[in-house]
């Protein structure tokens, strides 16, 4: 391969990807990227929702076949066309979701997906013996479903360095783990990177986390390679013009980013973190409409408790309380009871004790719908599986939770229903070529907007809305906050449902933070730092 | 006088009970893998009939009730290709294979003639004779194949790594396909597996017990071992337990009227059906279901 070698003026990169293309119906996902990985490099891998990042992993792992490009190892041209050869060549994957399968054990979970005889005995000394290397403690006998999501992601990590892979991949690790957990796992990474002469491909939408723990980056834009540099040569701001396309000073922008936190959040973590961060100046958070009567909150939840279906405790005797005119972010990382909270103020299910009041009148949780009667508007985390149907009309779809304002004793009131549709459309800026498209052909944030439309015209007392912005890109994050204030600023009382650390701080004006299912602690955002939220994240008082 | 009874039924239950355990062997293994096959009750059915046709055609009761689980075996080819190849909706696909099996073997045994064709007892001498539960060592051969297939299911779905993978394709096939492991090849060879087992469970029915074969000899034992499935929480041990539960209703259900219990014989027919809606209510809360169970795998963009 003298001639690969030749190509190159540095020596054979442990991966190389040249002109690799994939495209899904019209949609071009991956269009002629080049990724060049040395050993014992950090690669940063950086871009927007539907960049195409994920794409482009599942073609170095065999699970999309490319339509066009080449894959070379170690600078042979090499073919994955599954999961198994992958890892043959040495590549290891350590992935954001759906990887581990919750009834079986640990020793089950890294076993799965090799060939041969299985060893029960081996196989659990081996992961003993990785966890011993890298600092991962695990007991490999224990079943994943009883698992915090920290060590779930050890589970992962050691399954995959198990194989002994020459390339390892993460995607979005962090985004479940606390702080200091991610701490931890820079920490594994980096003997992995520095001590053994691994190439780490580490793919994140956080600027903070790349420009802190990457030598290289590159960022994908729109399935193409927009900017390829050394991380040293390059600054967050550039990195994020990259990513969107254009240039990023408004705040809610740069928050949605991940830019502007009043302090680096990456500093906090380890020295192995520890990156300049030239961020946006953060203006200081504007007192959004402040509280005017903290008499009778408009959302009072008290001592709320619900346990899960094998025992284990959801939320935990959760008090939290909302004025009118008021956001308060519930923040915590994923996993900690936000769903349940999240059902539960949807009316999916009743707590087993505790009660919810809407301007200081208990709502009967028992029944259904009973929440939306007093009130309550709910934008649900995962807007395809609680929030809308697809399948039916932007017109349907908006007057969905309140049939009966717009049918008689039997029959639709059509004409009602399309003038009501219209209005809304107009009103939320909602882009669709007509009201009778089905809500699928619209873009995720058009379809954000219709939930939050028919959400606000039921005029509600208070507004629920979890990871609102989850999965949307930069102008649609922009145009949710925006929303959300005006809201706000209209009297609603309105509780956001956070994982993200710079959108809780853009928005609210107290931050309660949720840890184990229950509030470890609440604060002003002026006395919010990321280290002290950090440490109730934690589990621990600030 | 209640032993000499007692046994009676207990024989009775017992060979009722068998026909239950080799297709619930399959039947686990498929639910384990995430497939809620209904067309078990097709696979017995066609299994007892090819049994009764190749048993009587070749002369050899025993040629006929290895002939019967091939059925079985082409049976469920034809629903695993369906349900875990095109994607046909799993319920759809099992409906009509029941129904056209139903009526298809119906139709052959008018066209058709069969001799009697019924495999030998095997009695085990002195243990034959223990009061009671000697009834278990005489029985027709095929009776102790349960013998290897009970164990062999146990040991191919909780030690191998063809089982461990199974497993994990009924519970989450999203991170199964995404280790590397082939979620529909998986489900089909389950599959294969259900069609084998169910076949010779049909084949007992008939060239084990019966001798020869009638218009729907299966008679609903095919959903009879969904329920026990469901009775022993998709662990073996216990859907063996429940097939013997059934099994005994079954046994009851012919031994009243000789035993001088007058009831209506359309109700003492309902019994063991009455039995497993009864079981399944009471197992509905049971939190041990595959969670993937019955939801079709497609590769998606996700």
């Amino acid at each position: 391969m003298s001639h690969d070698r030749a190509r190159t003026d540095g020596p054979v990169p442990a991966l190389e990807l040249r002109g690799v293309s994939k495209r899904y119906g019209p949609v071009v996902a991956c269009d002629a990227v080049d990724l060049t990985v040395q050993r014992g490099e950090v690669h940063g891998l950086l871009g927007e929702n539907g960049a195409g990042k994920s794409t482009l992993m599942k073609v170095l792992m065999g699970l999309v076949h490319a339509d066009a490009g080449e894959i070379h190892r170690d600078g042979a041209r090499v073919q994955v066309h599954t999961p198994l050869e992958a890892a043959e060549l040495g590549l290891g994957m350590v992935h954001q979701h759906f990887s581990l399968i919750e009834p079986l054990t640990v020793w089950e979970n890294v076993a799965l997906g090799e060939p041969g005889r299985i060893d029960r005995e081996a196989i659990c000394a081996d992961v003993e013996a990785v966890g011993a290397r890298y600092g991962l403690a695990i007991d490999p006998t224990a079943t994943v479903e009883r698992l915090s999501a920290g060590e779930r992601q050890r589970v992962e990590v050691i399954k995959a360095l198990r194989r002994d892979p020459k390339v390892l991949i993460l995607d979005e690790p962090t985004s479940v783990l606390t702080i200091a957990e991610s701490a931890a796992l820079f920490e594994v990474l980096r003997t992995a990177v520095a001590a053994e002469g691994r190439g780490v491909i580490l793919i994140s939408h956080k600027l903070a986390e790349i420009t802190a723990a990457t030598d290289v980056v590159s960022v994908l834009r729109r399935g193409r390679l927009a900017f390829h540099c050394r991380t040293a040569d390059t600054s967050a701001p550039e990195l994020a013009r990259q990513m969107v396309g254009r240039d990023v000073s408004l705040r809610s922008e740069g928050a949605a980013l991940g830019l502007v936190v009043t302090d680096d959040p990456a500093k906090h973590l380890t020295p192995v973190l520890a990156g300049g961060l030239d961020a946006v100046p953060a203006e200081p958070p504007a007192p959004e409409a402040p509280a005017d009567v903290p008499g009778t909150a408009a959302l009072a939840l008290h001592g709320l408790c619900v346990a899960g279906p094998d025992g284990r405790t959801l939320l935990d005797s959760l008090d939290l309380e909302v004025a009118t005119g008021e956001i308060v972010a519930l923040y915590g990382v994923e996993g900690n009871g936000q769903a349940t909270l999240g059902d539960l103020l949807s009316g999916l299910m009743a707590p087993d004790a505790g009660e919810v009041r809407v301007d200081g009148r208990p709502v009967s949780l028992d029944r259904p719908g009973a929440l939306h009667e007093a009130g309550v508007g709910v934008i649900p985390e995962d807007r395809h599986r609680s929030g809308v149907v697809l399948d039916m009309s932007v017109a349907d779809n908006l007057v969905m939770t309140d049939l009966r304002r717009f049918s008689g004793r039997l029959l639709m009131r059509r004409a009602q229903i399309r003038a009501q549709a219209e209005e809304l459309v107009e009103r939320f800026a909602i882009r669709t070529p007509s009201i009778d498209a089905p809500l699928r052909t619209l873009s995720g944030g058009n379809q954000q907007r219709v939930v939050l439309a028919r959400e606000l015209s039921a005029e509600p007392t208070v507004l629920v809305a979890a990871q609102p912005t989850h999965g949307l890109d930069v102008g649609a994050i922009e145009d949710m906050y925006a929303r959300l204030r005006e809201a706000a600023a209209s009297g609603v009382a309105v509780l956001l449902i956070s994982t993200e650390l710079e959108e809780v701080m853009a928005l609210a004006s107290r931050i309660a933070v949720i840890s184990s299912g229950r509030i470890t602690g609440i604060l002003d955002v002026a006395d919010a730092s990321p280290q002290r939220l950090g440490m109730l994240v934690g589990g621990e008082a600030a | 006088m209640w032993l000499d009874d007692g046994g009676t039924v207990l024989a009775s239950a017992l060979r009722l009970t068998a026909p239950l355990a080799f297709a619930a062997c399959g039947e686990y293994l498929a639910e384990r893998a995430g497939t809620l096959n209904i067309s078990v009750e097709g696979m017995m059915l066609s299994g007892a009939f090819g049994a009764v046709a190749v048993g009587s055609a070749t002369g050899s009761p025993t040629v006929g009730l290895f002939a019967g689980a091939v059925v079985g075996l082409l049976v469920a080819l034809v629903h695993a290709n369906l349900s875990h190849r095109i994607q046909i909706n799993t319920f759809v696909v099992g409906l009509v294979i029941n129904t056209l099996v139903l009526g298809l073997t119906s139709f052959l045994l008018q066209t058709m003639e069969f001799s009697r064709t019924q495999v030998g007892m095997l009695r085990i001498p002195g243990l034959a004779e223990i009061p009671l539960l000697g009834v278990l060592f005489e029985q027709r051969w095929p009776f102790y194949l349960l013998l290897l297939v009970v164990p062999l299911t146990w040991f191919l779905v909780n030690r191998t790594r063809w089982g461990l993978e199974l497993r994990a394709v009924g519970e989450n096939p999203q991170a199964a396909d995404v280790s590397g492991i082939k979620v529909n090849v998986r489900r089909r060879q389950a599959l294969m597996w259900c069609g084998l087992m169910s076949g010779l469970g049909g084949a007992f029915l008939s060239v084990g017990l019966v001798g020869s074969f009638n218009s729907n000899m299966t008679a609903g034992r095919g959903f009879i071992v969904i329920a026990a499935v469901i009775f022993g929480a998709w662990r073996l041990k216990g859907t063996l337990l429940g097939c013997f539960l059934f099994g005994a209703a079954d046994a009851l259900r012919l031994a009243l009227p000789s035993l001088g219990v007058e009831l209506n014989p359309q109700l003492l027919v309902a019994a063991p059906y009455l039995l497993a809606l009864a079981v399944m209510v009471l197992m509905a809360k049971s939190q041990r279901e595959p969670r993937a169970l019955s939801k079709p795998f497609e590769r998606g963009l996700v």
